[in-house]
C-alpha cells in the first residue's frame, strides 16, 4: 500500500510543480540580476565601495634666512555634513550654531543643500572639534585639515604671502613657490565601508611640501617694519614702503609695505593692503634717480670729476622748457653738481650724453625691465623708449621726472653703486629643501657688471665728499657710520588735472651703509606724508633709524666715531 | 523492516550546513574599522565570535536531529498536540517579561544562556500537527468543519503572529498550512472560501503604512536608494557585482555595513556577491535536491502521517528557502526570514535540524523496493478496497497496533463515505 491516493499523487505532483516553478523564477531573477545586469552593478559597487582619496600634503615650512618660521601648519578639523543623512536639520543648525557660535541660518542653510558633500565650518581649533564631535550628530563629520599659519603675525607679510582656504599658495613666496612647498597631490583607490570608514588602505602616508628658507632675516625685517610703522603714524601718510637688500647678492633682508595685512586671518583684508607696492607701484624718484646720468657720464668719460659745468644761470631750458635749481650755484665742477644735487648740472651733463647713452644707461640700470625677482605681480615701470622721447624730455628723465620706477628698481641701481658695479638679480628664496633636508635648490648671485670698478669708485668718493661738508638731510645720519643715499622728493602726478599735484608727494631715501664698506642697501618711500615737503626730513630720518638699529644688529663695527656725518645728495629740488 | 538513513539528505544537509557556517564567517569576520589586520588593538580571537556561536549551535542541532531521527513515529505522533501547546505557551511566554524586542517586535525568548524564536518552532509544530490531523481516523476531507479545525490552529497563531508583529512568519504559516491542506486532499472549494474569507483580513493588513510601503519599495526599489530600498537595492548589488564567479570567498565588500543583516536574511547575497552566480545557483539547486528527496522519501512511506510528515518538512524548507530567495531578489517583498540551515541564528538551524533527523526518521521506514511512483495514477491495490498488503501490516506494526486501527477506521469511512 502507499499513504495516499490517486488524487493526491496529483496534488503532490501540482504542489512539486509549483515550488519548481518558485525555484525556477529564483534562478531566472539570479540570471538577470547577476548575469545580464553584471556590469551595471559593478559599476553601482564600485562606486560606493571604492573611493577615491585625496591625500592631504603637509606644506613646507618658510623660514627666515636664520631658520626661524615664518609659515608653520596648524594641525584643525573641519566639519562636513552629508545632507541625506540629516533627518532634523533645524535641531543640528541649532547644535552646531551653539557649539560654533556660527550663525545658524547660515549653517541650516549649508544642511540643506542637495549636494552629497558640503562644508559647514572649517578649519576649527582641536577643542571645538572635540565639542562637535561630542554632540554625535548624525550626517556631520569632522575631517582633519591643515591650516596654514604664520606665527610673526604680519610681520614679512607681502614677502611671504598667504594661501586660499584649500592651502593653495595665492600671493608671494606662497604663490609663487607653491610648486616647491604643496606637492602634486596623491589620490589613491581605497575600500570603503557603508559609514564612510576606510578599511586596510595601507600605508597612510603624509604628503609633505619642501621647506623654504627665505633671504629674509626676522630681526632686519623687524626693525624695519616698527620703524615704518612709527613713520606712518609720525608722517601720517597714506602708505608705505621699504626694502633692504644684500647689495652683492641681490638677496633682500627684509621688506615691507603699509597698509598690511595679516595673513593668518584674511577675513577683511581688501586688495589695497595686500599689494605688494615694492614691485607694483611706480613712482617718479626725482633726484635719487640722477645716480644715473653721473655714473652714464663718468663712465663715458663725458665728464671727469673736476669737469666745470656752467650753472650760474640758475636754469636750463630743455625743448623749450625751463627748468630750475633751488638756488643759485654758479660754475660747479662734476663733483659739486651731484654733491649739491644740481638740475642744471645734471641736464647740462645729460645733454653732453646725448639721449641715446642716456637711455642706454637707464636700461642699464634695469630701469623698464623687470628686476626678475622672484614675487608674483613685479611691473616693469613706465620707461619710454629715446626715440619717443619730447624734446624736454632728456631734461626731466635726467633729474627723475617723466619715468616710472619701483622701490625695487631704485635699491638695485643704488645696490650697483654699493657693489662696485654689479647689477645684481634681487630675489627672496634662499634654498628649498625637502622634508628630509635634502637640498633642492639654492639661489645663486646673479650679478652682471655693467659699470666698471673705477666709475664706481670716482662715484662713491663723491658721495663721500659730500659727507665730510654736510648735507641738508642731517636727519639721515647715522650714528657712527657713513651713509651713502640720497633724498628724492616726487610730486604725484594727478591724473584728474593732469598735473602735478601741489599737496601730495613722495618722500624716498635711498643709500647704502657703511658707505666705505656697504653692507645693506635700503630705499625707504613714503607717501604722502603730513606736514614736511622733504624727503629729507621725512624720509632720512626713517632710513637713519633703521640703518642704523639694523648695523648694530649686524655686529657691524662703526666706521665713524666722530662724526655724525653722512654722505648725502642735496635733497632740495624744484619741481616745474 | 526499517532501513538506514537517506544517504542524499544527510549529504545535501551537511553541504547546505558547512556553506551556512563559511557564509557566517564571511559575512561576520570584518576587520573593525580603523583597525588592521595585524593591528595589537584588534582581539584576533573576535573575528570567530560569531562562527564560534554557530558552530555551538550546530553541534546542539545535530543531537537534536539525532534524537529526533530516533524517536519511534508512534510516539513521535503522540507528541504533536503537545508540542503544539509547547509551541503555542513559547509564542505567548514572548509577551512575558521573558520576551526579548528587537527590533520594534517582540520575537525572542530569553533562553538561559541563548534565546530562542519560538516562530520557528511553530512552524514545526503545525507541521507535526498537520500530519497528525490528516491522518486521523476522523479527518473527513468531505467536511469542512473539520477542515476549519487546523484553519483555527493556524489563525491563531497568525493571531499571535501579528501581535508581535512578524507578519512574515504568518503569511509563510498560512502558505505552508494550505498547501499541507491542499495536500492531505482538502477540497479546493474549501481552501477557495479560506482565501475569501482572509481577503478583507490581509487587505486591511496591508493597509498598514509601513507594510503598505514595503511593498512599494519591493516593486521600485530604485525610487528611493538611500532611505527605503537600501536594503534591496544592496542586495542587488551584491549579486549583480558578483557576476558568474563571483568577487571571491571572504572578498565581498557589500558586508562592510552595506548590507544591513549580511549575516542573517541577506546571507545569500553575501554568497552571491563572493561566489558568483555558481555558488548561488549551487545552493538554489541544493535547496531544491533536498525538497525533490523529501517528497521522494514521503512517497515510499506506507502510512499518511509519515506521508505529511515528510511532505511537510520538505514544504517548509523549502518554501523558507523560496521565500527568502525571493525577497533577496527583490521576487516578494521584505520579510525577516532567515535561510535555513545557512543564515546565522540559532533557532532556525536547530528546528531545521531536528526537521531534517525527523525527515530522516521517516526515510527508514520507506518501502524496500520502489512502489510504482507517484506517477502512477492507478492507485495502489488498498485505495480501491484491497486487503492491506504485507509491507503495509509490517508498517503498521511498526508504527503500533493503535494507528492500524486508527488506520483501518479511516479507511472504511473514507470508503463508506465515498458510497454515500
Amino acid at each position: 500500500m502507499a499513504a495516499i491516493n490517486k488524487s493526491q499523487r496529483i496534488r503532490a505532483l501540482v504542489v512539486m510543480g509549483m515550488l519548481t516553478f518558485g525555484f525556477l523564477a529564483v534562478f531566472y531573477r539570479l540570471a538577470d540580476i547577476m548575469l545580464i545586469d553584471h556590469d551595471w552593478y559593478l559599476h553601482k559597487a564600485r562606486g560606493q565601495q571604492v573611493r577615491k582619496e585625496i591625500n592631504p600634503v603637509k606644506r613646507g615650512t618658510i623660514y627666515d634666512r636664520r631658520g626661524r618660521e615664518l609659515a608653520i601648519n596648524l594641525e584643525t578639523e573641519s566639519i562636513f555634513c552629508n545632507p541625506a543623512d540629516i533627518s532634523s536639520a533645524g535641531d543640528v543648525a541649532r547644535a552646531l550654531a551653539a557649539a560654533t557660535k556660527a550663525d545658524e541660518k547660515t549653517i541650516y542653510a549649508r544642511l540643506v543643500t542637495n549636494k552629497r558633500f558640503s562644508w559647514i565650518e572649517r578649519k576649527m581649533d582641536t577643542m571645538q572639534a572635540r565639542q562637535i564631535r561630542d554632540l554625535k550628530l548624525k550626517g556631520v563629520g569632522l575631517i582633519p585639515e591643515m591650516k596654514r599659519i604664520y606665527p610673526k603675525g604680519m610681520l614679512a607679510s607681502h614677502v611671504v604671502g598667504f594661501v586660499n582656504l584649500d592651502n593653495k599658495g595665492v600671493e608671494g613666496v606662497e604663490g609663487g613657490y607653491d610648486r616647491y612647498l604643496s606637492s602634486k597631490e596623491e589620490s589613491k583607490l581605497v575600500t570603503r565601508d557603508a559609514k564612510g570608514n576606510h578599511l586596510s588602505t595601507g600605508t597612510n602616508r603624509e604628503i609633505r611640501g619642501n621647506n623654504v628658507t627665505l633671504t629674509i632675516d626676522e630681526g632686519l625685517q623687524y626693525i624695519l617694519e616698527k620703524n615704518l610703522d612709527a613713520a606712518m603714524i609720525k608722517w601720517k601718510a597714506s602708505a608705505a614702503t621699504a626694502i633692504m637688500m644684500d647689495p652683492y647678492t641681490g638677496e633682500i633682508l627684509a621688506l615691507a609695505n603699509r597698509p598690511t595685512f595679516n595673513p593668518t586671518d584674511l577675513s577683511n583684508v581688501d586688495m589695497n593692503e595686500v599689494r605688494n607696492r615694492a614691485i607694483t607701484d611706480v613712482f617718479e624718484p626725482g633726484s635719487t634717480f640722477k645716480v644715473v646720468v653721473g655714473i652714464a657720464a663718468l663712465e663715458e668719460k663725458t665728464v671727469k670729476s673736476g669737469t666745470r659745468i656752467d650753472c650760474s644761470a640758475g636754469f636750463v631750458e630743455v625743448g623749450g622748457k625751463r627748468i630750475k635749481d633751488d638756488h643759485r650755484h654758479g660754475v660747479l665742477s662734476f663733483h659739486e653738481v651731484i654733491q649739491k644735487s644740481s638740475n642744471v648740472g645734471t641736464i647740462k651733463t645729460a645733454l653732453m650724453l646725448g639721449k641715446d647713452k642716456v637711455y642706454e644707461y637707464i636700461k642699464k640700470f634695469g630701469f623698464g625691465d623687470k628686476t626678475g625677482i622672484d614675487l608674483q605681480g613685479e611691473i616693469s615701470g613706465l620707461l619710454r623708449h629715446s626715440d619717443k622721447w619730447s624734446g624736454m624730455s632728456i631734461g626731466s628723465i635726467a633729474i627723475g621726472q617723466e619715468i616710472g620706477v619701483t622701490p625695487l628698481q631704485i635699491v638695485r641701481a643704488y645696490a650697483v653703486v654699493a657693489n662696485g658695479g654689479y647689477l645684481v638679480t634681487p630675489h627672496v628664496v634662499k634654498e628649498i629643501r625637502d622634508p628630509d633636508g635634502a637640498l633642492i635648490m639654492k639661489a645663486e648671485t646673479k650679478a652682471e657688471r655693467i659699470i666698471s670698478e673705477a666709475t664706481v669708485a670716482t662715484f662713491r668718493e663723491i658721495l663721500k665728499t659730500v659727507t665730510e661738508e654736510g648735507g641738508t638731510a642731517v636727519k639721515a645720519a647715522v650714528e657712527g657710520n657713513s651713509v651713502a643715499g640720497k633724498t628724492g622728493t616726487a610730486q604725484i602726478y594727478d591724473p584728474k588735472t593732469k598735473r602735478y599735484s601741489k599737496t601730495r608727494y613722495i618722500a624716498s631715501f635711498v643709500g647704502f651703509v657703511p658707505a666705505d664698506n656697504p653692507r645693506l642697501a635700503m630705499v625707504v618711500v613714503i607717501k604722502e606724508p603730513k606736514g614736511s615737503i622733504y624727503g629729507g626730513l621725512v624720509a632720512g630720518p626713517l632710513f637713519r633709524d633703521i640703518a642704523n638699529q639694523a648695523l648694530s644688529y649686524l655686529t657691524v663695527p662703526m666706521d665713524k666715531t666722530n662724526d655724525k656725518g653722512m654722505v648725502v645728495l642735496a635733497d632740495k629740488e624744484e619741481k616745474h | 523492516m526499517t532501513q538506514g538513513a537517506d544517504k542524499s539528505i544527510v549529504i545535501l544537509v551537511i553541504l547546505l550546513v558547512l556553506i551556512g557556517l563559511t557564509a557566517v564567517y564571511s559575512s561576520t569576520a570584518v576587520v573593525p574599522p580603523g583597525l588592521q589586520k595585524g593591528d595589537a588593538a584588534l582581539d584576533p580571537m573576535s573575528q570567530f565570535v560569531y562562527l564560534k556561536k554557530q558552530g555551538f549551535t550546530m553541534l546542539l542541532g545535530i543531537l537534536a536531529l539525532f534524537v529526533a531521527y530516533k524517536i519511534p513515529l508512534k510516539f513521535l505522533r503522540k507528541l504533536a498536540i503537545p508540542l503544539l501547546l509547547i509551541s503555542l505557551i513559547g509564542l505567548l511566554l514572548v509577551f512575558t517579561p521573558m520576551g526579548i524586542t528587537a527590533g520594534g517586535a517582540r520575537r525572542w525568548l530569553r533562553l538561559w544562556p541563548s534565546s530562542f524564536q519560538p516562530s520557528e518552532l511553530v512552524k514545526l509544530s503545525m507541521v507535526l500537527f498537520l500530519a497528525w490531523f490528516a491522518s486521523t481516523a476522523f479527518f473527513n476531507r468531505e467536511k469542512f468543519f473539520l477542515f476549519l479545525i487546523p484553519i483555527a490552529v493556524m489563525a491563531v497563531f497568525q493571531l499571535i503572529f501579528m501581535l508581535q508583529p512578524d507578519f512574515g512568519a504568518a503569511m509563510s504559516l498560512a502558505i505552508l498550512t494550505l498547501t499541507l491542506l491542499f495536500l492531505a486532499g482538502a477540497r479546493i472549494r474549501y481552501l477557495f472560501y479560506i482565501a475569501l474569507g482572509a481577503l478583507p483580513v490581509l487587505v486591511y493588513l496591508l493597509m498598514e503604512p509601513y507594510r503598505l510601503k514595503r511593498i512599494v519599495t519591493f516593486l521600485d526599489p530604485w525610487k528611493d536608494p538611500q532611505g527605503a530600498g537600501f536594503q534591496l537595492t544592496q542586495s542587488f548589488i551584491a549579486f549583480g557585482s558578483g557576476g558568474l564567479q563571483g568577487v571571491g570567498l571572504g572578498e565581498s565588500k557589500q558586508k562592510l555595513a552595506f548590507l544591513p543583516e549580511v549575516h542573517t536574511d541577506f546571507i545569500f547575497s553575501l554568497i552571491g556577491e563572493e561566489l558568483g552566480f555558481i555558488g548561488a545557483a549551487v545552493v538554489v539547486t541544493l535547496f531544491l535536491m533536498l525538497f525533490f528527496r523529501g517528497f521522494m522519501i514521503a512517497r515510499k512511506t506506507e502510512d499518511p502521517f509519515a506521508y505529511y510528515l515528510a511532505t511537510g518538512i520538505s514544504l517548509m524548507i523549502a518554501i523558507q528557502a523560496i521565500v527568502n530567495f525571493a525577497v533577496v531578489t527583490g521576487l516578494a517583498p521584505t520579510k525577516g526570514l532567515p535561510l535555513p540551515f545557512i543564515s546565522y541564528g540559532g533557532s532556525s538551524l536547530v528546528v531545521s535540524l531536528i526537521a531534517v533527523g525527523l525527515l530522516l526518521n521517516v526515510s527508514r521506514y520507506r518501502t524496500a523496493k520502489p512502489t510504482r511512483g507517484l506517477m502512477h495514477i492507478g492507485g495502489t491495490a488498498e485505495d480501491r478496497g484491497a486487503e492491506p498488503s504485507l509491507a503495509s501490516k509490517t508498517s503498521q506494526y511498526a508504527l503500533g497496533r493503535g494507528y492500524g486501527q486508527y488506520r483501518n477506521r479511516a479507511a472504511s469511512l473514507r470508503r463508506s463515505g465515498r458510497k454515500q
